[in-house]
């Protein structure tokens, strides 16, 4: 990847111009449900502390509020921000104006109009109980023709793109925009519009929960990654000639891990021990990854800072999931707040400091301005960063003192709500941190999109061909 | 990488065979489960669910219980299940195959629930739990009414304490339909497979 480095704000190409509003949108609409999401979460979070904060309340009794934190922050932030980033990349690396971008432009209003119908439906009338499906049926297929016609765009931009060769952010982000549907509707067929029997739906729903992380959301992440590590740097990637065996590996292997949270149930036991083969054979993708994106880890802007840490916690994650798939391990860790902090480490570490870090990349490049206050950026990234590990840190304590407890008849569940509750504030301490800091990004996003967009078009047009800078 | 259409089908070959692999896989292994008959006791087992069970399992998801709760006991020398009296056996898949929806449940901030209805709970000690809470279960009084005594105390009146004087609370139909899910849950048949799964696990220890 020989990319050049390219970091001033007025680098405002024709994708930016011509799919500026959907992407603003989509970043903009991910930001709104980050701050709205983490505010359920909160809730969530307080309430394991506190059995009775809001517990009169129906809608965010706690069952709800971990439902709707779940699917807000998934299908709403990360959704949303995966999208934008993505179509942005392949727009940008596709070295075309930024085609049908109507159909990104509807496609998102109408994942936002389905998803806020979801969650209100969820509130109201309560959750599915599947976990990462949470969503009533509705809601559910109505996103998936909204994803259909915001692929489009990206796919346009990849099919269209100037020069055979593609690069690794490329095969990332095609992956995540057609896995997606396949995945969401094969899920859905058999566990809402015709269920399938008993356990089964749980072998489904772990086969789904397992390939929303590992076929849709680590491939945006990683084509954020791949896209803004040799920008900001201005290297090409070491060891590039490995990344497609990383991609494959990833794809064809990762599907196969999400049985590990299955071990010992009433499920076949082979499912079981696949994934505890699949777990280990996945770390080769990791150390392709980190040996490709090693230079992450030198420093830089804010925006470098923040993927490098997306980066760690994603590696990280990779190397926790392989040794909890062990017996030993999972007789202790199954079933507790550990299982939640690696869904943290992945869902609040690797995808979300990721994508701000693109984020804080992108938008100078779509406003054609720097960010409106960039006291904020800072303060922003150190309280990203604290409130992550404050989070998965306590959640990990938390679940490490509550399995060993559990596995201890002679502790009663009284007792282990009592060695767990130091940690358990921690976490919420971690989750007001991350939500504070969240809010002071949408503010400054909005602060920095609010204007027209006067200086970067003129900058656009005078300096630049169309398409040039891709 | 240059050629869209390898990518293209790569993706699809990746889901593709890992949905057969473990959705079909299991589905082969799985889906035409039936009931076991006994010919001793001359019954088969698992036993339906009663229709007001049903409706309470409905309950259970909505409130999304699961997120708390486990339905599956794992095995002898995998954790301690057993010890904490949660089942005598290991949770099988021939357990589960006439709820609508299996609630496995993945955290277990409270007891699992597999076999509640075989524990010394009775159906006012469980409203009871579910008006007021208890430790780390919030209370769900969202689920009982609050109403005027006319005349007699009613005989579904909930012994709580905290009532005003003239008032008694009431269970919804939608507590009365969960807590008979609760107690209707219980898999004490022990089935073959069960069986030789604990031997296999013994033999492991």
């Amino acid at each position: 990847m020989t990319q050049t480095a390219s970091a001033s704000p007025e680098d405002v190409t024709a994708v930016e111009i011509h799919g500026r509003l959907p992407l603003l949108f989509l970043l903009g609409s991910s930001l709104l449900w980050l701050v709205l999401g983490g505010l359920l979460a909160l809730v969530a979070g307080i309430q394991l502390h506190a059995p009775g904060f809001l517990a009169g309340c129906p809608v965010l009794s706690h069952g709800r509020a971990e439902a709707l934190a779940e699917s807000a922050l998934v299908y709403g932030w990360l959704a949303n921000a995966g999208l934008g980033l993505s179509l942005w990349i392949l727009g940008r690396l596709g070295g075309e104006p930024l085609r049908a971008a109507n159909w990104v432009g509807v496609g998102a209003l109408f994942w936002n109009a389905a998803l806020l119908y979801g969650i209100c439906l969820v509130a109201v009338d309560g959750a599915t109980a599947i976990p990462l499906a949470e969503l009533p049926r509705g809601a559910q297929i109505l996103m998936v023709f909204a994803y259909a016609a915001i692929g489009v765009g990206g796919v346009l931009a990849w099919t269209g793109r100037r020069r055979p060769a593609m690069y690794a952010s490329q095969w990332y982000a095609v992956a995540a925009l057609f896995l997606f549907p396949w995945l969401s509707c094969a899920a859905q067929a058999l566990l809402v519009w015709s269920p399938a029997r008993g356990v089964l739906q749980a072998v489904v729903a772990g086969w789904y929960g397992q390939g929303v992380w590992t076929l849709w959301l680590a491939p945006l992440t990683l084509a954020a990654a791949y896209y803004v590590v040799p920008k900001s740097t201005g290297k090409s990637l070491p060891a590039y000639e490995f990344a497609p065996l990383g991609f494959w590996c990833l794809l064809f292997v990762g599907a196969w891990t999400g049985g590990r949270h299955l071990i010992g149930g009433p499920v076949p036991a082979w499912i079981g021990s696949i994934a505890i083969v699949a777990c280990f054979l996945i770390l080769f993708h990791y150390v392709i990854v980190g040996l490709n994106l090693r230079g992450a880890f030198a420093g830089g802007s804010a925006a470098l800072r923040l993927v490098s840490l997306g980066l760690l916690a994603y590696l990280l994650g990779g190397l926790v999931a392989a040794v909890t798939s062990l017996h030993g391990i999972s007789e202790v860790t199954q079933f507790t707040y550990f299982d939640e902090a690696e869904r943290q480490l992945a869902f609040a570490g690797a995808a979300s400091l990721t994508f701000f870090g693109a984020i804080y990349y992108a938008v100078p490049r779509l406003t054609g301005r720097p960010w409106a206050w960039s006291g904020l950026v800072r303060l922003h990234v150190g309280l990203a960063i604290l409130g992550t590990l404050l989070l998965v840190v306590a959640l990990a304590g938390a679940g490490l003192a509550q399995g060993s407890d559990l596995n201890n008849p002679a502790f009663s569940f009284a007792m282990i709500a009592a060695d767990t509750r130091g940690w358990l504030l921690a976490a919420s301490a971690g989750q007001a941190l991350l939500l504070f800091g969240n809010f002071l990004l949408l503010v400054n996003f909005i602060k920095s999109t609010a204007c027209p967009f006067y200086a970067g078009d003129r900058v656009a047009q005078s300096l630049r061909p169309a398409g040039a800078s891709a | 990488m240059r050629n869209g259409a390898i990518l293209f089908l790569g993706l699809f070959a990746a889901l593709a065979l890992s949905w057969a692999g473990i959705v079909v896989g299991s589905s082969d292994q799985l889906g035409r489960l039936a009931p076991y008959y006994d010919e001793g006791e001359g019954a088969s087992f698992p036993a339906g669910f009663p229709g007001i069970a049903v409706r309470g399992e409905q309950v259970y998801r909505d409130l999304n219980c699961a997120s708390c709760h486990t339905q599956q006991v794992r095995r002898a020398g995998y954790g301690n299940d057993e010890a904490r009296g949660w089942g005598t056996r290991q949770s099988v898949a021939r357990d589960y195959i006439f709820q609508p929806a299996a609630q496995l449940g993945a955290a277990r901030i409270g007891p699992d629930l597999a076999n509640l209805g075989q524990r010394k709970v009775d159906r006012e000690g469980l409203l009871r739990l579910l008006y007021s809470g208890r430790g780390a279960m919030p209370a769900y009084a969202f689920l009982f009414e609050k109403e005027r005594i006319q005349g007699q105390l009613s005989s579904h009146a909930l012994d709580v304490s905290g009532v005003e004087p003239g008032w008694q609370v009431v269970a919804t139909p939608r507590a009365e339909a969960l807590v008979s899910y609760l107690l209707s849950l219980s898999s004490p048949y022990d089935y073959p497979e069960a069986k030789a799964a604990a031997s296999a696990g013994e033999e492991k220890k």
